[in-house]
């Protein structure tokens, strides 16, 4: 592996278009993967056609630099100003964001730099080390049965995030689950709650809904605090985590690796359910859970380390199996395709020095989040010292377009500001915008591996719990939510 | 003496009959375009063209949607910039192009999923009259296929009896959606094979693709170009193929007709679109530029890499329209034994 590793480095380093278009990947991932809207997506559509210019290895590369230097990129705005760039990094806002206006940007930042880098770059070992036989297991072992359980054990944590009370915290959950209902059926089609309007039949978009959610409540519940003269600028501050306090989070980083490793290596799945399922974890084992949702470091670490331990794993079923695991892996297929390569087995036997050209881009990569990171960070924090009246308008624009460019629908920009009145009111009455929101992702992937799941074990719950890691994960869900209930009950007869 | 100038002779004969085949074959492919090029009408397209996409960037329509944008580009200068509308199995992109305008600056990609939409709702746009089919560039069949290293099964026969072994309990991956091509094809296999399958269905490739490898299913339904790694990497082999005949590259894989089960197959098809009342003289162009784009290098590469010229695929605005009206009433039919709501 050491051997195949270097030669992987030289043949990078060694050419200079090669360390170009590196460089190209690692700069234009943080810049749009931290622009609400335009994400590394965007990117990547606009690229594919110039990487038939290139040498196939060059292309790939490029694709899985700006993978994770993008799914870094989304951080800092969910952090400074609530604005998650991509749906992964939504759970990064929950306290990155409450943790900025409680004057700890430079912590919440720097620790969001520090773990993209070690999430990423483990991620990227382990696929080095065992591409092959990791892939192997999780499409034998994991089918939409477990998925959903992953996604119950999941949601069954997120009542304790966000809500003045835990039922607040439930209720908020359910909301967001409903609000997966709308458009057609993951499976039959059928068509629910879209009234005859042909747009809604697609459902509500991530990245409006979160941007409506995040970004414009926050702007209106600022708002009037400016209006009533209570509005607090917030800090500006270049403290960094220090050493003692990320040792602290240790086990909260390997819990998020292992988390994140898992949620990338299942085809279809990706980055997204690993943020949130690394925060949830973070949320499940802590013994402070109250803490969590107000700005506390550990939230930041557990969710960028697991997206960032999902884009190499990510990267397993495409590379070992052909099959990409999400739209961003999809697109990597478009870059074989144009070079007449078909990603799977056969690539590693036909084009070995592409596969180590691509591992050693994603670590290296993975580390430069680290060194650029830190430099740009010192930068971008002045940000913050833009007024309320100027900041406020410029964040609105931008959320209207990230809204607007995903589809190009009106429709897109007119749900996030109803998100964004929705979670303005709702946030007054102490529910959950976290809950909304989680409800709202996991909601989807959940519906859909729930009904796919139940088709495959003919409707028979005694069938589907004989499955091991799906009785496993149903009992600890149901376990958390009693002991959540348990906690509530105690709590309200004191 | 004689013998040996026999033997060249044969040689000779056998040489220049394969030499025939090969040449035939290699040239098998004959653009129906004859022009190469056409004025443009009235300065028309002055600025680049739209293409509404109905799907997301990555899959079968995305990429047939950029092969054609780089063919036509190559062919005639114009730009295509290519917008996505993914959602709602087409609706949404179909929706906004109908109310996009009708100058000829926009386009449409679609599938056979809007025919039959048309078919199950008849207030839903119906692409042979509501839409002039530019071109229909891909044309292909389905197939049934199990994992190379299946130990259970190995043909169709087996795979039959294996599954009415199993009393309902055996599963197929495919995208299943109601009035879907693949839930009214697999109605009339199990109909007329008698098994009773579970029909497990997946809206995306990757997951569908990952069940059958990992054994989550047993059997997967889906078309050659868009398994074509599988196949070539020996991962999955096809036990059925739904068409009237073999097509040569799957000359060993028995077709449904020949096992029995008669009925009219359907074919999956991806073509481009213009508004039915936009400028004539600008859809006649438009209609030579698709068609003609189809004849290009660039394009017919890529179809040649999704199993695309396995059979004919192309279907000028006439042929399109057939194809089209033909599906149209076949599912339309179809529905109503289904006891769908068809309006």
């Amino acid at each position: 592996m050491i051997d195949n590793f270097l030669a992987g480095t030289v043949a990078l380093f060694g050419d200079p278009f090669s360390i170009l278009i590196f460089v190209f990947g690692v700069i234009g991932g943080m810049l749009f993967g931290a622009i609400p809207g335009v994400s590394m997506l965007t990117l990547a559509a606009i690229l594919l056609p110039f990487t038939a210019n290139f040498d196939p290895a060059q292309g790939v590369m490029l694709f899985a630099v700006i993978y994770c230097t993008g799914t870094y990129g989304g951080a800092i705005t969910a952090i400074l100003f609530n604005i998650p760039g991509a749906p992964e990094n939504a759970p990064t806002a929950f306290d990155g964001y409450p943790m900025t206006k409680n004057g700890q940007s430079g912590k919440a930042v720097g620790a969001a730099v520090l773990c993209s880098a070690i999430g990423g770059v483990t991620s990227a070992v382990i696929m080095m080390m065992a591409t092959e036989p990791l892939a192997n297991w999780a499409i034998s072992n994991i089918g939409p049965p477990e998925i959903f359980a992953l996604v119950f054990f999941g949601l069954a944590v997120a009542s304790s995030v966000g809500g003045r009370t835990i039922w607040k915290g439930w209720i908020s959950v359910l909301c967001g689950l409903m609000i997966a209902t709308i458009g057609q059926d993951p499976v039959g089609g059928i068509n629910r709650y879209n009234f005859g309007f042909a747009d809604l039949a697609a459902g509500i978009a991530f990245v409006p809904a979160i941007l409506g959610f995040f970004a414009v409540s926050e702007i209106f519940v600022q708002a009037e605090k400016k209006a009533i003269g209570k509005y607090v600028a917030p800090e500006l501050s270049f403290d960094f985590p220090t050493i003692i306090e990320l040792w602290i989070n240790k086990i909260a980083v390997v819990r998020s690796i292992v988390v994140g490793f898992f949620c990338g290596i299942l085809p279809g799945i990706g980055a997204t359910l690993a943020a949130f399922m690394g925060y949830g974890e973070a949320v499940r084992w802590s013994k402070n859970k109250k803490e969590f949702g107000k700005g506390k470091l550990e939230g930041v670490i557990s969710s960028e380390t697991a997206n960032n331990a999902a884009t190499g794993a990510a990267m397993i079923p495409l590379l070992a199996l052909g099959l990409p695991g999400g739209a961003m892996t999809a697109l990597m297929v478009g870059v074989f395709q144009m070079h007449d390569l078909e990603p799977g087995p056969m690539v590693f036997y036909n084009s070995p020095e592409l596969i180590w050209i691509v591992f050693s881009a994603m670590f290296y990569a993975n580390l430069s989040i680290l060194f650029i990171g830190l430099i740009e960070t010192k930068t971008i924090l002045y940000l913050l010292k833009i007024p309320f009246q100027f900041l406020a308008p410029m964040i609105l624009l931008l959320s209207s377009i990230g809204s607007y460019i995903g589809r190009g629908l009106v429709l897109d920009v007119m749900i996030m500001f109803g998100a964004g009145i929705i979670g303005f009111l709702l946030r007054r009455s102490g529910y959950s915008i976290p809950g909304i929101v989680l409800g709202i992702i996991l909601g989807k992937i959940g519906e859909q591996n729930f009904a796919q799941g139940m088709q495959m074990v003919h409707y028979d719950i005694f069938e589907y719990l004989s499955r091991p890691i799906c009785l496993l994960l149903i009992v600890a869900g149901l376990l958390t939510l009693l002991a959540g209930v348990y906690r509530a009950v105690s709590f309200s007869m004191k | 003496m004689k013998i040996n100038y026999l033997k060249k002779l044969i040689a000779f004969g056998f040489v220049g009959v394969l030499s025939f085949f090969l040449a035939s074959s290699a040239g098998a492919f004959e653009c129906k375009i004859k022009k190469s090029s056409m004025a443009k009408p009235s300065g028309y397209p002055s600025r680049a063209l739209t293409m509404i996409v109905p799907y997301g960037p990555a899959g079968g329509s995305g990429q047939i949607a950029a092969a054609m944008a780089e063919a036509v580009t190559d062919l005639t200068g114009v730009s295509i910039n290519r917008d996505h509308k993914p959602g709602g199995s087409g609706t949404v992109g179909m929706t906004a192009y109908m109310s996009a305008p009708s100058d000829g600056y926009t386009v449409l990609e679609h599938i056979d999923d809007a025919s039959s939409a048309h078919a199950l709702d008849s207030s839903r746009p119906n692409p042979a009259v509501d839409l002039i089919p530019l071109v229909i560039s891909q044309v292909t069949f389905s197939q049934i296929y199990i994992r190379t290293n299946e130990t259970r099964y190995n043909n169709w026969f087996t795979f039959v009896k294996w599954v009415k072994a199993q009393n309902g309990k055996s599963t197929i991956a495919n995208v299943s959606k109601e009035g879907s091509m693949e839930r009214v094809t697999m109605k009339f296999i199990t109909e007329a094979t008698g098994m009773k399958i579970q029909q497990i269905s997946f809206d995306k490739g990757a997951p569908r693709y990952g069940a059958l490898l990992g054994g989550q299913v047993d059997a997967l339904f889906e078309q050659p170009g868009d398994v074509r790694k599988f196949l070539d990497s020996d991962k999955f082999k096809p036990i059925l193929t739904v068409f009237n005949e073999r097509p040569s590259v799957f000359a060993d894989v028995p077709t449904h007709k020949e096992m029995g089960m008669n009925f009219e197959p359907l074919l999956r098809f991806r073509g481009f679109y213009v508004h039915a009342n936009a400028p004539s003289d600008r859809v006649k162009w438009l209609q030579w530029a698709f068609q003609r784009a189809y004849c290009q290098d660039s394009y017919q590469k890529f179809n040649e890499s999704k199993f695309m010229t396995v059979i004919d695929s192309y279907r000028d605005t006439q042929g399109a329209r057939d194809l089209i009206k033909s599906s149209i009433i076949q599912y339309r039919n179809v529905y109503k034994d289904m006891g769908l709501n068809v309006k």
